[in-house]
């Protein structure tokens, strides 16, 4: 069979299938759609975020003390990519979905799957594009970032960088939707309401696992908004890391089993099936790695280190019995100030979610409000979320003298009240032009 | 739905595939072609039997009225087929008078007509380098000056020692063009052979394609 030549990543057929999937992205109007609205999005984030920064700042005549403590990261970096979000969530998928929908349509995968190459590298081409895609959508926010320091603002690399961790991350995830939804269903429209149905699905069980506990909280805590709220704090979680890579693989896979119609029905179910089981597994496994860092440059996500040296020495199980419904806002202080940290400094853990109403309001028990403590035998209740009382609680339980926290610097913070000096003109004037002309440069090819 | 539809097929030669519409001319393309899948049968290449996965290394599949990559230029199509398979320039310049590629290289694939669809299509096609080609109504489209044409550019293709294996409902141009028939009508194999060897089957000695094709079905 002459003409026929080994099929690699650096063949050069490779290589012409990925100059094919690039042009096909220029050649997408949802891809300039992307990159247009994106700038708005980002342009409007940043904007919003530094008036509000420099009020907090004291620009607006605030309390004084507020302006300690503040931080690039919740003030600037988080709201200001919080577009990309929005973005990952309503357009990305659509370029991702393009890029599959349209060969399908048009009868291009009856010749695509002749062409040199399995059908998984020629899906690897689509994904490297759309990564490319992602990334180049990042201009406006990097460019945020920039303006950001042009104005004298402070960012924490370590943080910064966990961020875009997170959005690139998402994008990948987004990208591995669009696809396999592309994949199973017979045209873009169809796949576009697969891909919105998934997404509303994982708001819900956002919602609903809220303060819920066991395994239904675990879940949603791995949705794409929940993953990226990790990030977001400055905590890098592997297992979320890894959860989302698979997740976002095994859709890559999911669409080539569909892709592959040589194959009958039955084999592809079959396929979908093996595939499932083999990705949950993975994911159960990937899930129950502990390894997390907290990159945030306030140290957020941990107790000071004399806190964490005192808990590190307590090997015996804890138990936390909390009797706060889900939309109780003290669930939600005992959640991030206290939960978050003590699952990073206790390797034994188990927290018990007791209330029985969701809201509180009405709830008649006695008990309600109390959060109980019980560790090698002896148990204890607290009313407070306040860090300290708590862990004297937990160190009392433990026979463990409380540590001396006098010696302790807390964090600055980085108060800016800065004026978003050609913001505006940037993002709603000169990014919108330069992606007009460039998609009318290129259209030309 | 197809049974017991088998045939031979040799070097340099052309087979077609003829048969009303509905008979399941563009199914047997596609099952061979692997794009669709079969409950049973084989398909031996040299006499080995050869995987669904490395079947598309003997032979490609050119479909009848897709639109490949419509957003592309003709030209790009052409180019990526040609690197693709390694095919030297001179190949595809063959192609370009013959095919009339030149007036439309720069036109959008979404901007074609019928017959230059048609053109693109085998142009794509015979920039692959597989020793087994498909071709689903290749002139479908196309006026008699280009049919003329094209006939002549795949009788050349297959002086080349390459198969080709073209499913036509124009009986009239499928006796023209073809070395041997495989007549096929509700999803079964009717008759295979040449236009002699159907005539002798049919009992019509001078009988045509069409009157054979009558007779047999």
């Amino acid at each position: 069979m002459a003409g026929w030549r080994k099929f690699s990543l650096r063949s050069p057929s490779f290589l012409q299938l990925l100059a094919k999937e690039f042009r096909e992205l220029l050649a997408s109007r949802a891809f300039w759609l992307l990159l247009l609205f994106v700038g708005f999005l980002v342009g409007h984030s940043f904007i919003t975020a530094v008036g509000l920064y420099a009020e907090m700042s004291g620009n607006g005549n605030g309390p004084a003390a507020l302006p300690q403590g503040l931080s690039s990261l919740d003030g600037i970096l988080v709201p200001t990519w919080g577009a990309y979000d929005l973005a990952a969530t309503l357009l990305f998928p659509f370029v991702a979905i393009r890029m599959v929908s349209s060969e399908k349509e048009s009868g291009a995968l009856k010749l695509l799957l002749q062409l040199p190459g399995t059908l998984s590298s020629k899906l690897a081409a689509k994904g490297l594009v759309l990564l490319f895609a992602w990334l180049v959508s990042w201009l406006p926010g990097i460019a945020a970032i920039v303006l950001w320091h042009s104005y004298g603002g402070h960012t924490y690399a370590p943080e910064t960088v966990n961020l875009l961790l997170g959005h690139l991350l998402r994008g990948l995830l987004s990208g591995g939707l669009g696809v396999a939804a592309a994949g199973l269903a017979d045209g873009a429209a169809s796949a576009a309401i697969v891909t919105l149905a998934f997404t509303v699905g994982t708001w819900a069980l956002d919602f609903v696992a809220a303060g819920r506990g066991g395994f239904v909280q675990q879940l949603a805590s791995y949705t794409p908004t929940a993953a990226l709220r990790s990030f977001e704090q400055g905590l890098l979680r592997f297992s979320v890391l890894a959860v989302m890579l698979l997740v976002s693989i095994a859709a890559f896979v999911l669409a080539g089993i569909w892709l592959n119609i040589g194959r009958t029905i039955k084999f592809r179910l079959v396929a979908t099936l093996v595939l499932a089981v083999v990705t949950a597994g993975a994911v159960w496994i990937a899930a129950n790695v502990r390894a997390t860092r907290d990159q945030s440059e306030n140290h957020r996500n941990s107790f000071s280190p004399v806190d964490e040296a005192a808990l590190g020495g307590i090997k015996q199980p804890l138990k936390i019995t909390i009797l706060l419904s889900p939309e109780d806002p003290r669930l939600t202080d005992f959640e991030q100030n206290i939960l978050r940290k003590l699952r990073r400094s206790l390797d034994k853990l188990e927290v018990e979610y007791a209330a029985s109403s969701r809201t509180g309001l009405f709830d008649s028990e006695e008990h309600y409000g109390e959060i109980w403590y019980e560790l090698g035998g002896q148990k204890t209740v607290e009313r407070s979320t306040i860090e300290e009382v708590v862990l004297d609680q937990i160190y009392t339980l433990a026979g463990v003298s409380a540590p001396d926290r006098s010696g302790e610097e807390g964090f600055p913070g980085y108060p800016l009240a800065a004026q978003p000096k050609h913001a505006a003109a940037i993002f709603y004037l000169f990014w919108p032009l330069v992606v007009i002309v460039t998609w009318w440069l290129l259209r030309r090819l | 739905m197809l049974a017991d539809v088998s045939f031979t097929v040799g070097a340099g030669e052309v087979l077609g595939l003829i048969g009303p519409n509905g008979a399941g001319k563009t199914t047997v393309l596609e099952c061979l072609a692997g794009l669709l899948p079969i409950n049973s049968g084989t398909f031996k290449y040299h006499g080995d039997p050869l995987s669904s996965r490395r079947r598309k290394e003997a032979l490609f599949y050119v479909p009848d009225g897709i639109l490949p990559w419509a957003q592309q230029t003709v030209k790009w199509l052409l180019t990526f087929f040609e690197r693709l398979y390694s095919q030297a320039p001179e190949k595809l310049a063959g192609l370009a008078g013959p095919l009339r590629l030149d007036e439309i290289s720069r036109s959008r694939v979404v901007n074609l007509s019928k017959g230059e669809r048609k053109r693109v299509l085998l142009a794509v096609g015979l920039l692959t380098s597989q020793p087994l080609l498909l071709l689903d109504e290749p002139f479908d489209g196309l006026d008699l000056r280009q049919t003329r044409e094209v006939m002549t550019l795949l009788r050349n293709e297959s002086a080349t020692g390459r198969t080709l294996f073209v499913s036509i409902h124009q009986l009239n141009d499928a006796a023209k063009v073809c070395d041997r028939l495989v007549l096929l009508n509700a999803g079964k194999r009717v008759a295979e052979g040449t236009l002699g060897e159907l005539q002798a089957q049919a009992n019509l000695k001078d009988g045509g394609l069409e009157e054979i094709f009558l007779a047999l079905t």
